[in-house]
């Protein structure tokens, strides 16, 4: 081991390897992309470089109406599941019981979509059911319908996909916020949301601002438990899936997941920026106030 | 907030505050304060998990046991959806669809794993999440999307194919790269290998850099430090992110359902399969069976290496 103090060329061995390793994930996102452009699309001896298969993309009113969809359920998710986060990563600072409340909230993560989307789709039915049958014993017709598949049961699946994600990462830019400030802030005088939302909130921003990405570009990418659980409407993933596995790769398939990835890396792009940015800033603003101390 | 680094009082405002209220007012404070309401919001996201997350798996296994209809199940015990799987080729393909899973495991834990190691210990520490950042990028581009730009790949006439051709390298192109067993474990190991990067990083924090100047100074080589000291002190971020790639190779049916030949399945696609054939008991079935395997997986590894350790970075 000691050599690699000594040698230069290992490390840059090593560093060559992590970029081939994360060139590798993402070769097949950029070859796709550069097949989107070509006017022969895959296969064909000659590239033209043509935006042609993007407009058809944008000219189809039934993959418009999917991208309305997919925008609606990707911006209710977010709007819930990031206040949940919130509350979840405060709940799990102050509960007792850790490990069972992480294992709960982490879970999500290690059951396959299609296995917890099948879960909730014969649970969903269930309810409806039970509701249903409530409502006949007590004469009326309130509870028909509740878990209907739909907008709803579609959005519970994404919260229930999302939320670990989410949880994790507010979790993480609140462990470096001291507990004190709330306890100071209180102690002169402000309510609890008051110390939250104008102490604690301002530190960990950065965390809630890449949570929301999270949700928005998973909310975007999901497509098992959205074709599941989303009764009549469609979504541009499952569009795209139900294309691809009918017809094969068209021209147009490529130019959507092509989109899609732009827009992932667009959204994940401007966070890492964002937070890049955001880290210079802190660290500069911290070195001049602590230079004047340093000076004397 | 918790109320409990809230000392009652010490505000001269909120004494004000109360003292002039009106009881109305006061009855409000007390239902929606810190004591009343306030406190059961923090329980939300958990009694939401337990309603639509816990409790739809744990029915899983009752539902099982349902009698199939024709369009739907009704209340009842029979055995007949777990023998349908056992005495089919269902449980065959399942048990290829674990061995395929188990080799993709490797594979991810070869290439990722060195990557954690070497990040933790060569780049300095305000650069390392920097670094690991490179590895969202990959994971956010939607997995159906990776998976699926491995046809143009690995197929026939794809980008292997067609470079090593003209390269020379191969005289016909490589078929067995797509639509196998192989296909599926490659994509398997794109699909999911950034997940093996995070889970080893955040399982490295439990290797201070200083232990391997240690291991230096007390002239053990590389391999005896990775057995010896990395491996059994990084294991339960190892076991956890090997446990996710795994149970997710068995349970994403876009895999084989893409990557795939003809008759290539797992647990996730014959559950999908059975949910379009209305046979719902069974693939209630085959969900309680891969929530089983999971659930032995986890109490494996907590007996092994007390799998909570992994919580200690955020905890």
């Amino acid at each position: 081991m000691q050599e690699e103090y000594g040698s230069i060329f290992f490390h840059r061995l090593k560093w060559a390897y992590l970029l081939l390793v994360v060139l590798a994930l993402m070769s097949p996102v950029f070859y796709v992309m550069y097949i989107s452009f070509n006017e022969y699309g895959f296969g064909a001896g000659r590239y033209d470089f043509t935006l042609d298969w993007y407009k058809t993309i944008f000219a189809d009113k039934l993959l418009l109406g999917a991208l309305g969809w997919t925008l609606v359920l990707a911006s209710v998710t977010t709007v819930i599941v990031v206040p949940l986060g919130l509350l979840a990563a405060k709940f799990y600072k102050q509960t007792q019981y850790k490990v069972a409340t992480v294992s709960l909230l982490l879970a999500p993560l290690f059951v396959p979509s299609d296995i917890l989307g099948s879960a909730l789709l014969v649970y969903f039915k269930n309810l409806n059911r039970t509701m249903e049958s409530l409502s006949d014993w007590l004469g009326n017709e309130w509870f028909y319908g509740w878990f209907d598949l739909g907008f709803m049961t579609a959005i519970i699946g994404l919260i229930i996909y999302t939320l670990p994600y989410v949880f994790v990462v507010i979790l993480i830019t609140m462990a470096r916020y001291r507990d004190q400030q709330t306890e100071a802030a209180r102690a002169c005088g402000a309510t609890a949301w008051r110390a939250f939302w104008d102490v604690e909130f301002p530190q960990i921003r950065p965390g809630v601002l890449a949570s929301c990405a999270f949700a928005v570009i998973l909310t975007f990418n999901e497509y098992t438990r959205t074709s599941l659980l989303k009764g009549g409407f469609n979504t541009f993933t499952t569009v795209l899936i139900s294309q691809l596995l009918n017809e094969g790769m068209s021209e147009q398939s490529y130019a959507m997941s092509s989109l899609m990835s732009f827009v992932a890396i667009a959204v994940i792009g401007f966070i890492i920026i964002y937070t890049f940015v955001r880290s210079e800033r802190l660290e500069r603003e911290a070195r001049a106030k602590a230079q004047p101390l340093m000076a004397e | 907030m918790p109320s409990k680094d809230a000392p009652e009082g010490t505000s001269a405002n909120r004494g004000e505050l109360i003292g002039s209220a009106s009881p109305t007012r006061l009855l409000i404070i007390r239902i929606l304060g810190e004591n009343g309401l306030q406190k059961w919001v923090f329980y939300l996201p958990v009694a939401f998990m337990v309603v639509f997350f816990a409790v739809p798996l744990a029915l899983t296994y009752v539902w099982s046991v349902f009698e199939r209809t024709r369009f739907w199940m009704e209340p009842g015990f029979t055995l007949f959806s777990y023998i349908n799987f056992f005495t089919s080729a269902r449980l065959e393909n399942f048990l290829f669809s674990m061995y395929h899973s188990a080799i993709a495991v490797v594979v991810a834990f070869v290439v990722g794993f060195p990557i954690a190691v070497f990040v933790r210990r060569r780049i300095t520490e305000v650069a390392q999440h920097r670094v690991i950042l490179l590895f969202i990028l990959p994971f956010m581009v939607s997995e159906i999307i990776r998976i699926f730009a491995l046809r143009p790949i690995l197929g026939r006439n794809g980008l292997i194919n067609t470079v090593l051709l003209k390269a020379g390298v191969i005289d016909e192109p490589i078929t067995a790269m797509l639509f196998t067993p192989t296909g599926v474990i490659i994509g398997e190991v794109l699909a999911f290998l950034p997940f093996i990067v995070f889970a080893g990083f955040l399982a490295m924090e439990a290797v201070p850099k200083y232990i391997f100047e240690i291991c230096e100074d007390l002239g053990a080589g590389f391999w005896r430090t990775f057995i010896d000291v990395i491996l059994p002190l990084a294991a339960p971020g190892i076991f956890a992110g090997s446990v996710f790639i795994f149970v997710n190779g068995l349970g994403v049916a876009l895999l084989p359902n893409i990557l795939g030949g003809p008759g290539a399945v797992n647990a996730g696609l014959i559950a999908t399969q059975a949910i379009a054939a209305l046979d719902f008991p069974l693939a209630m079935a085959v969900s309680a069976i891969m929530m089983t395997t999971l659930l032995i997986l986890l109490y494996i590894g907590h007996k092994l290496f007390d799998i909570t350790r992994i919580l200690s970075p955020i905890s």
